[in-house]
């Protein structure tokens, strides 16, 4: 095992110690408890990145150096860290443990899944011809990003359909970060589907294959766009906009794992 | 999109529509929008549930007969091309440009005056305060940093920042239509095809597929000099390298290392390093005769006719060997020539005494080749609708109107969007002028 799986290890762990202080905070309901949640969001967040770090200079030590962004193990660690890095950017809005605890469980479960599951090759893995390229940077963060964006809107979705009071937010305060994360993933999502497409001009030989990962993000971008043009043209708030963000959600997770495991394709480097 | 849109405009609607001005309005609807990328979305969905494009036989084996007869009929095996899915197109297309052109005439015309409000609208708006001091232009202009003055009389002024943001929609959807209009150019105009090299060979043809399959000329030849694959340690491809020429009449253009991601350009033509494979010559001793063969090359002498036909790199652990077919008195047969297995290299056929002395595997590229005009096309969409996504959603749109009142100044905003962040915005102007004028 080397030295970074041991890092993203303790990672993991400190996931679920995030969990289980919102649990707390939840049955105690005490205001510093709070601020414990973000102390520690912060440094799971710095240690996460020095994990990355670490798995990419380790890559150079094997001769075969490349950002972690190149295979299925890759890319869930560092949607669960593009995850955290949301969180904190948008800490200002986000200051309610009903939210960050529906992001620091599912950082927990992708980092989870990434460890535990037999089926996934964790160790660094040279580059196929195609992943060697400039575009490979720029295309999966954006793309990541904005699923991680968009976590943060299904999880207002979610909660725009429970009242607890004193844990959910109130709805307007819902629905207001519910935009506001859509209007961070969706140029994002726009950003990484054309980024995406300029590289398969260059590695493939065509901008646009409909192939099974692109038409789905084309669907993902059109769902979005439907919700910003029902919000920003008709007016829709509410209840209506909750259900939009869990559908274009699911369209997402459909994205990412969907079409790995359903369909074959082109993008077949992450299972 | 006007910061006065206080009242809106009763608009006289006539009594009754004629049936093309209804269709015209359905046309330009959001509803309709709604409706065609619900279409698209829901169209594409098929595309990557159904297998497009594979052969008859592999939908028969997926589906039953009268399934694919529907499947076939709808188009579903070709979804992105089919015509229903390129008329869901090219209906968006037009009802983008009518939605488009329906919102923005009013602010392409240019014909919204800038005015100030009256006092009584200003005190009505919910961010105003008085300031009871005449501080006098400069001053003024310094407070408002970042605001552009659009109007300036006796009464007072107006002033705006972010307007950019209201372009940010018209922005996004023009490049849509741009990225629509370059995807259709490079379908009319360009084209897309492949071609198999070996090394030494030079081709100035490409192999077309689709409906009709045939050769097209290129307008110049390429030649490859060198083809190289290397691997990892662990055997996974790392690089594949193809050394070509760009030949045009006789004289050689120049010379690239075509690669994966690293493509050749050429008069508007890309080269892609798309595929490589082994194809085997056989080397055979018959009756004491070298002769060399290819798969599927036919050797006749006297009553012996034969000709390789299957090659296997491994078959049983036993190494490479090549299926022959030959005529035995007449009649079709086969034979396996094993290549390290001494009982299994030889054999009489026809009185001949056959033995596969070795065999060649010499590497080929295969290099896809497409023209593409409507490229820079969807490149400019791309990086507009980039930059209109981000004046339309994070640069806002406020104003500021400056009433002179006796002794002082009345002053009220207005933001469209991020009303939130410009509350802010405006108790901290309140506060600086206060600071002024105590």
């Amino acid at each position: 095992m080397a030295f970074h799986h041991k890092i993203l290890g303790i990672v993991t762990l400190l996931y679920l110690c995030l969990f289980l202080i919102h649990i707390i905070y939840f049955a105690a309901k005490k205001e510093k408890i709070k601020s414990v949640i973000w102390f520690v969001l912060y440094g799971t967040l710095v240690l996460h990145t020095v994990g990355l770090i670490l798995r990419w200079v380790e890559s150079y030590q094997l001769g075969i150096g490349h950002a972690p962004l190149s295979n299925f193990y890759e890319s869930l660690i560092f949607y669960s860290w593009c995850l955290s890095l949301i969180l904190v950017l948008m800490k200002k809005r986000l200051n309610y443990p009903a939210i960050t605890v529906f992001g620091t469980l599912i950082s927990l479960l992708l980092m989870g899944y990434a460890s535990i599951s037999p089926s996934i090759d964790r160790n660094i893995q040279p580059l196929v011809p195609a992943l060697q390229s400039n575009w490979l940077h720029i295309h999966v963060f954006t793309c990541f990003i904005a699923y991680a964006s968009f976590v943060v809107s299904f999880t207002c979705g979610l909660l725009y359909m429970f009242t607890w009071k004193g844990v959910v937010p109130p709805r307007e305060t819902l629905d207001d970060i519910n935009y506001r994360s859509v209007i961070v993933g969706f140029p994002m999502l726009s950003a990484g589907i054309f980024t995406g497409a300029v590289w398969a001009h260059y590695a493939w030989g065509s901008y646009w294959s409909w192939d099974p990962k692109e038409t789905w993000s084309l669907i993902t971008w059109i769902i979005y766009a439907l919700f910003l043009h029902a919000r920003l043209v008709r007016g829709w708030k509410g209840k209506k906009i909750a259900i939009l963000s869990v559908v274009g959600f699911a369209s997402v997770i459909f994205t990412y794992f969907g079409v790995n495991f359903i369909l074959s394709g082109l993008h077949s480097y992450a299972t | 999109m006007s910061a006065t849109k206080s009242k809106p405009q009763e608009k006289a609607t006539p009594p009754e529509k004629s049936f093309f001005e209804s269709i015209q309005d359905f046309l330009a609807s959001i509803k309709f929008a709604i409706i065609l990328l619900a279409c698209i979305a829901l169209g594409s969905i098929l595309g990557t549930v159904i297998k497009q494009g594979a052969g008859v036989d592999e939908y028969l084996s997926l589906y039953s007969k009268s399934t694919y007869r529907i499947i076939a009929m709808l188009g579903l095996n070709d979804v992105y091309h089919s015509p229903w899915f390129l008329a869901l197109l090219f209906l968006f297309a037009i009802n983008l440009t009518l939605c488009t052109l329906k919102r923005f005439m009013p602010i392409l015309r240019g014909d919204k005056k800038i005015t100030l409000p009256d006092e009584g609208t200003m005190a009505g708006l919910s961010m105003n305060f008085r300031v009871s001091d005449n501080l006098g232009d400069a001053i003024l202009s310094a407070m408002l940093k970042g605001y552009r003055c659009i109007y300036s009389g006796e009464e007072g002024k107006v002033f705006q920042k972010g307007a950019l943001s209201k372009y940010g929609v018209l922005l996004i959807h023009t490049s849509i239509m741009l990225i629509l209009i370059g995807g259709f150019v490079g379908l009319v105009a360009g084209f897309k095809g492949f071609m198999v090299l070996q090394k030494g060979e030079t081709k100035n043809t490409i192999s077309v597929g689709g409906e009709r399959p045939h050769e097209k000329p290129l307008g110049f030849a390429i030649k490859c000099k060198d083809f190289q694959v290397s691997f990892y340690p662990n055997g996974a491809p790392k690089d594949y390298v193809s050394t070509v020429e760009v030949i045009e009449g006789e004289q050689t253009i120049f010379e690239k290392q075509i690669r994966v991601n690293d493509p050749l350009s050429f008069k508007g033509i890309q080269v892609y390093q798309a595929s490589y494979g082994k194809t085997p010559t056989f080397l055979f001793n018959i009756g004491g005769e070298q002769i060399t063969l290819k798969e599927r090359e036919t050797y006749r002498k006297k009553d012996l006719v034969m000709m390789p036909i299957r090659f296997e790199e491994n078959i049983h652990n036993f190494g490479p060997g090549v299926m022959v077919a030959y005529l035995d008195q007449g009649e079709p047969s086969t034979v396996w020539f094993l290549k390290n297995m001494e009982r299994f290299n030889e054999k009489n056929i026809q009185g001949f005494p056959v033995r596969l002395e070795g065999i060649k595997e010499t590497l080929y590229t295969g290099l896809s080749v497409s023209k593409d005009p409507g490229i820079w096309i969807v490149w400019t969409g791309f990086a507009f609708i980039l930059f209109g996504l981000y004046i339309n959603f994070f640069i806002y749109f406020r104003r500021i109107y400056v009433r002179n009142i006796s002794g002082g100044y009345l002053i009220a905003g207005v933001a469209m969007k991020n009303k939130e962040a410009f509350k802010g915005e405006f108790e901290a102007l309140k506060g600086k002028f206060d600071g002024i004028s105590s």
